[in-house]
């Protein structure tokens, strides 16, 4: 293995990027392209007691209109976190049953975009209403233990030592209560897709992180050979989570476009997608930790309620994660759900490393001040080695250097402990606030096939989707620099079912899952050239031995699976199904890990909480990446930003549903919200993980971020925020 | 043509519901005619073919629609696309047709890796560069405030700002070095700068 940091390399397909070049799902513009819009449920909860499509069917330019009553024999692809593909096992338009608010209840597909949204809103209902439980605490939510469901298989309840015991004994004792509202990936993309089919065969155009699932998930939904189902999706523009697994809307253009004999595009409007696509769900934590009076932390117990749907069981790991932040022998968490009439939430950036950093990086900032000690010097006291949770050794762990680097870039020395105690020259108060985070290193499986050309072109076709995280940039990065060619002879086939089984891209593993695995097919390549030329492979690229070896082309192909997965892993994948391995493996334990040191500017008279200053210091095993790895650090950091101290999807109460469905009441963070970001990387290979060395980075980047800006505005103000987002009537 | 041309029909014969606009696009004359309610956005997409400019939120709300009209920046996705008859339209194809160099402000954006998806980025360069144009690019705080119509969900802001600095002052040199040649330059291409 190559020890060797990498070299800085611009974004491989920028120069298409801010061209406009770059082919979205919905940047399909052929003629005879059909467009479809929805009509969507306008009660809490129910059933349809009539539909009247009449008007619609009427209108100018319309040619479908697909509801409960014709539908056919569409059925659920299923829940993805419960066996099937989609992210949520509730189909709609498959009854008449109304499960939340903003559900669709008809798709009008017309000659254009204009005629279907107007016939659209033709649609005519009428409804049988339930009584429904948006709130958390509405008369109505179910609650459910965790530990109690099928989930508790693969996400068992964190318990190391007598946690309750040992927390009874500490000498001193945080006891604090958390929450956050729920929220929306949102995405700039919007959810699109064109579906159209070609000589009996379905293909789907669309911005996934899943094109397996989709593909899968439509041959369940429609009745389907898989094996007719080609699904593409080069380019995402931002997933987020969101587009995670299948969607409703697909299934619904795919049988749109089978009538039709055409293909149909639907592009799901912004104020539509609040309820069209999942979202992070509303939580609530209580934690407790208890340390002696050196500082040592000795016991912590996590509890925590998180909304769920009443059709499906969105699984918490909110302990798991916080267990993760320190080597604390005695630890117990617990993980509630609870059932109210929404969309299935699901996954959305460090969907839970967030809010679990935010509440448990408060405590331990809380007892840094209980016990007078310096909150960094607190945090590098309780470092470790071993994952407390199972006694295994961790893979990797450099957040103490992430945390000392990080204060020296900072000028943490600079700080004085006491809260009010810094002030600007305009009279504001600064805050400084240090938080740490934590995002498990796993890994899927992964099939590359690597394929030489004699005019030098490397095509590799492997299982990845890019997001925009840059992947396509490291890949070309470590074939560039294993097979000594220019990164612009690298052709990457991904996000294609139709190049290799697309695993899902999301919770950190892309990098871990195809970098390693692209590697050991490049030395496959390379073992190949070698043995076609007997006199030495030095200093002539690949193609000029394969053209004196006269051959057109040399291709291989590799495959690879985290550590203790069985061969049957590969199976799964070319089904679909998510296929995980880690963070716990048979050998070891792996996490990724950041600091993260936060400047807040309080205004004295409006007292409007600015962040004007960042620095981020990652371990995220070797950076293949640096230029991509640095902005997807910084673009972690914006989300904390927004949901620390912005982002809140509004439930309404009295009619059901989202209220701020659209970007200018849902206020994610704009460019005047955000000041310097400044980000480093420790870059010390993991190769006890994978051969590569490398872990994961998007989500961690946003872990610990809201804990570092709470902390800081504590510092500032003296004010302990425990709930999520944190807003000016907070800080009066 | 003037900006105050009326609607007619020109050379097409009439369609009931439709109503005929001429405009340049990308210093290209264009007829078209269109459905009343369709967006300028939805002109360039849907029937031009032109989908740099992308569609994000349709409400004015996001900016990954933005694009020129006679040299301003607009939503594309809230003006109607009758409103653009008799105008100059610039998009993100226009700026460095193919074949042609980077405009200094899409070269700006991949060195200092102002993007990620990519998915924001045409609409953030026309702005960013209808900002520099305007005289608004003076300061990082100036350049924060005035390209916060400009979402970016990925969260590449600090790289953007960085761009704009940058590209600002490559623009100026580059305008004061052809000013003597400006009347030559061809009007769309000119708006932009």
């Amino acid at each position: 293995m190559n020890m060797m940091p990498f070299a800085d390399l611009a974004r491989v397909d920028a120069h298409d990027k801010v061209r406009g070049a770059v082919a979205f799902a919905a940047d399909d513009a052929r003629p005879n392209l059909a467009y479809g819009a929805f009509a969507v449920a306008t009660i809490g909860k129910g059933r349809l007691a009539s539909l009247d499509v009449a008007a619609a069917e009427a209108a100018d330019g319309v040619r479908l209109v697909l509801t409960h009553a014709n539908i056919g024999a569409v059925a659920s692809a299923g829940f993805i976190m419960g066996g099937g593909y989609g992210f949520q096992s509730h189909q709609p338009l498959i009854s008449p049953e109304i499960a939340y608010r903003g559900e669709p209840i008809a798709l009008v597909v017309a000659d254009s975009l204009e005629a279907a949204t107007h016939a659209a809103a033709l649609v005519r209902a009428t409804y049988e209403t339930a009584p429904f439980a948006v709130e958390l605490d509405a008369p109505g939510v179910e609650v459910v233990d965790q530990a109690e469901t099928p989930l508790a298989h693969f996400i068992p309840p964190v318990a190391a030592g007598d946690a309750d015991a040992a927390y009874a004994r500490a000498p001193v004792q945080i006891d604090a209560r958390f929450a956050s509202a729920p929220q929306h990936q949102n995405p700039i993309e919007l959810i699109a897709c064109v579906a159209e089919w070609q000589a009996g065969r379905l293909v789907i155009h669309e911005g996934t992180q899943n094109a397996e699932a989709v593909r899968h998930g439509l041959a369940a939904a429609l009745g389907l050979d898989a094996g007719l189902i080609d699904v593409v999706s080069p380019f995402v523009g931002g997933g987020f989570g969101q587009k995670n697994s299948l969607q409703g809307h697909t299934v619904l253009a795919a049988e749109a476009a089978r009538r039709l004999a055409r293909p149909v595009k639907i592009v799901v409007p912004r104020a539509q997608l609040y309820h069209l696509a999942s979202f992070r769900p509303a939580n609530r934590h209580h934690v407790r930790l208890g340390a002696d009076r050196s500082g040592r932390m000795l016991a912590a117990i996590h509890e925590a309620q998180a909304q769920t749907s009443r059709h499906d069981l969105f699984p918490g790991e909110y302990a798991t994660t916080s267990a993760r932040l320190y080597g604390i022998a005695d630890f117990r968490g617990k993980d509630e759900l609870l059932r109210t009439d929404a969309q299935t939430p699901g996954y959305m950036r460090a969907p839970f490393e967030h809010i679990a950093c935010f509440a448990f990086e408060s405590c331990v900032d809380e007892l840094a001040y209980a016990l007078g000690i310096d909150p960094v010097a607190l945090r590098l006291a309780n470092d470790t080695t071993v994952d407390a949770v199972t006694g295994r050794p961790l893979s990797s762990r450099h957040v103490g250097q992430c945390l000392e680097r990080g204060a020296a870039m900072f000028g943490w020395e600079r700080r004085s402990m006491a809260p009010g105690s810094m002030r600007a020259e305009d009279g504001g108060l600064i805050g400084w606030g240090v938080a740490i985070g934590t995002y498990a290193g796993l890994r899927a499986p992964a099939i590359a096939k690597l394929k030489l050309t004699d005019d030098g072109r490397v095509e590799i076709r492997v299982g990845v989707h890019e997001m925009g995280q840059g992947v396509r940039t490291a890949l070309a990065a470590v074939l560039a620099r294993k097979l000594g060619i220019a990164p612009e002879h690298i052709v990457a086939i991904i996000g294609d079912t139709r190049a290799a089984p697309q695993h899902l891209t999301a919770g950190s593993w892309g990098t871990a899952t195809a970098i390693p695995v692209v590697e050991a097919a490049a030395d496959a390549l390379l073992a190949r050239l070698a043995e076609l030329a007997p006199g030495g492979v030095s200093n002539r690229e690949p193609a000029q031995i394969l053209r004196a070896a006269g051959l057109p082309e040399l291709a291989v192909e590799v495959q690879g699976k985290a550590p203790g997965q069985p061969d049957a892993i590969y199976d799964r994948l070319k089904a679909g199904l998510p296929s995980i391995g880690g963070p716990v493996y048979p050998e070891f334990v792996t996490y990724s890990y950041i600091a993260h040191f936060v400047e807040v500017r309080v205004e004295a008279t409006t007292r409007r909480v600015r962040v004007p200053r960042v620095v981020s210091v990652a371990d995220c095993g070797r950076v293949v990446s640096p230029r991509t790895a640095a902005s997807q650090v910084r673009g972690g950091v914006v989300w904390g930003i927004g949901a620390a101290l912005r982002e809140a999807s509004e439930v309404d109460p009295r009619y059901g549903g989202f209220l701020n469905a659209d970007l200018a009441e849902y206020a994610l963070p704009v460019n005047a919200d955000i000041g310097a970001i400044e980000v480093a990387f420790v870059d010390e290979p993991d190769t006890r993980f994978n051969s590569a060395g490398v872990k994961g980075l998007g989500e961690v980047s946003m872990a610990g971020v809201a804990a570092a800006i709470a902390n800081a505005i504590h510092h500032a103000t003296g004010k302990r925020l425990r709930e999520l987002p944190i807003r000016i009537e907070d800080v009066l | 043509m003037s900006s105050s041309a009326t609607l007619r029909t020109g050379g097409h014969p009439p369609t009931p519901g439709r109503v005929a606009v001429e405009l340049v696009v990308n210093g290209v004359p264009l007829a078209a005619s269109l459905d009343p309610r369709r967006s300028l956005l939805d002109l360039l997409r849907e029937q031009l073919g032109l989908t740099g400019a992308k569609k994000g939120c349709d409400h004015g709300q996001c900016g990954a629609c933005t694009v020129h009209v006679d040299g301003r920046r607009v939503a594309s996705c809230l003006t109607p696309a009758v409103q653009a008859h008799g105008r100059q339209v610039l998009t993100i194809e226009g700026l460095s047709p193919a074949g042609s160099p980077l405009h200094p402000m899409q070269q700006a954006f991949i060195d200092h890796d102002a993007l990620q998806c990519g998915y924001c980025t045409p609409g953030q360069i026309m702005a960013a560069v209808a900002c520099v144009a305007e005289g608004h690019a003076t300061s990082p705080e100036q350049i924060r405030e005035y390209m916060s119509g400009n979402l970016c969900r990925c969260g590449a802001y600090v790289g953007i700002v960085a761009a704009i600095e940058d590209a600002a002052m490559k623009m100026a040199a580059t305008t004061m070095a052809t000013a003597g040649r400006s009347a030559e330059m061809p009007e769309a291409r000119h708006a932009a700068v």
